[in-house]
């Protein structure tokens, strides 16, 4: 069904035009690297707040205050044009091994916050100003950064299966 | 020795002749690269959006520089160390491809612009006159950014 699906999507009008202009897929591309510099670097700030490397003065609530609009933003973009992109290869993105592991790992790092958020976040009040976060929040910041820079290759290395 | 001879002499050197062999060298190095690009642009943007008054409010603008420098540095330092390994794979080819050349120019341009102009803006006063200019540093700085990442997609592609 999910293969029928991508078929169709690929198949599509919006697919096609993508896939067969010369110019639009590069652009719609560049455009995903800016919203992802935009993403990814604004959550590594808030990841390295946490792990006490960058704004240290600043307390975590208002780092993660400050830069979560920027997420959001770069995620909307982010998200938009990759559906692009995803629209007009979605026939040969299922089937590819780089792009099946970019999926994984995005859910993860979507899980990561969401965990983050309703146990050790809570407390924020309580370690916010302090330079060394508690180990849990630590290990939050490392397993985001982590997964981002796996998202990033894997994103990459669809193009290398892409055949 | 001329540029070109410059470019000539990175193919032929053992670094290029590596790139040029291996088979996953070229892949992993654009990866590294693009990591790199993530912070580098994630570190530009939160600055000229934090003059444009989105984002890190509870800094100043000058004071957010100061914190992030060191990425900033770090970021130009591993993308330069990447971009050459990637450029010795076919240094010939990027010398004759006019978006290569373009990316260079925009390139300089965007550093210079950084350092030599946009750095002292960041730590004017916040009112004024000298705060509309900042702002309009800013939209430069993000404009000449944006033309790198474009020329830097088409050299693929062209």
């Amino acid at each position: 069904l999910l293969q029928r699906f991508c078929q169709w999507l690929y198949d599509s009008g919006i697919g096609t035009a993508i896939r067969e202009s010369i110019w639009v897929f590069p652009i719609i591309e560049t455009v995903h690297v800016l919203g992802i510099a935009l993403l990814v670097g604004t959550v590594a700030i808030l990841d390295l707040r946490l792990l006490g490397l960058a704004l240290k003065r600043e307390p975590v609530s208002r780092v993660a205050s400050g830069v979560l609009p920027l997420t959001w933003a770069g995620f909307a973009v982010m998200f938009v044009s990759g559906f692009l992109l995803f629209w007009s290869e979605a026939a040969k993105s299922y089937g590819n091994p780089a792009f099946r592991l970019k999926l994984l790992l995005l859910f993860l790092v979507g899980l990561n916050p969401l965990v983050f958020h309703f146990t050790i976040y809570r407390r924020v009040g309580e370690w916010g100003a302090l330079v060394v976060t508690p180990l849990r929040a630590r290990l939050a910041a490392v397993f985001s950064l982590t997964l981002w820079g796996g998202i990033v290759c894997a994103g990459r290395a669809i193009a290398y299966f892409q055949k | 020795m001329t540029l070109l001879q410059l470019f000539q002499w990175l193919g032929h050197s053992a670094v290029g002749i590596f790139m040029q062999q291996s088979t996953y060298a070229f892949a992993v190095v654009e990866m590294v690269h693009l990591l790199s690009l993530a912070i580098l642009g994630g570190v530009i943007l939160v600055i000229d959006l934090r003059v444009l008054g989105f984002g890190l409010k509870s800094q100043t603008p000058g004071g957010l520089a100061q914190e992030l420098k060191p990425f900033l540095a770090g970021s130009i330092a591993i993308s330069a160390i990447s971009g050459i390994l990637l450029l010795s794979e076919e240094p010939i080819k990027c010398y004759y491809n006019p978006a290569f050349r373009l990316k260079m120019l925009f390139l300089g341009v965007a550093l210079v612009f950084y350092f030599a102009i946009q750095e002292r803006f960041l730590l004017a006063p916040s009112t004024g006159p000298s705060a509309l200019l900042a702002k309009w540093a800013s939209v430069v700085s993000l404009l000449l950014w944006l033309s790198v990442g474009l020329a830097g997609r088409a050299i693929g592609f062209i």
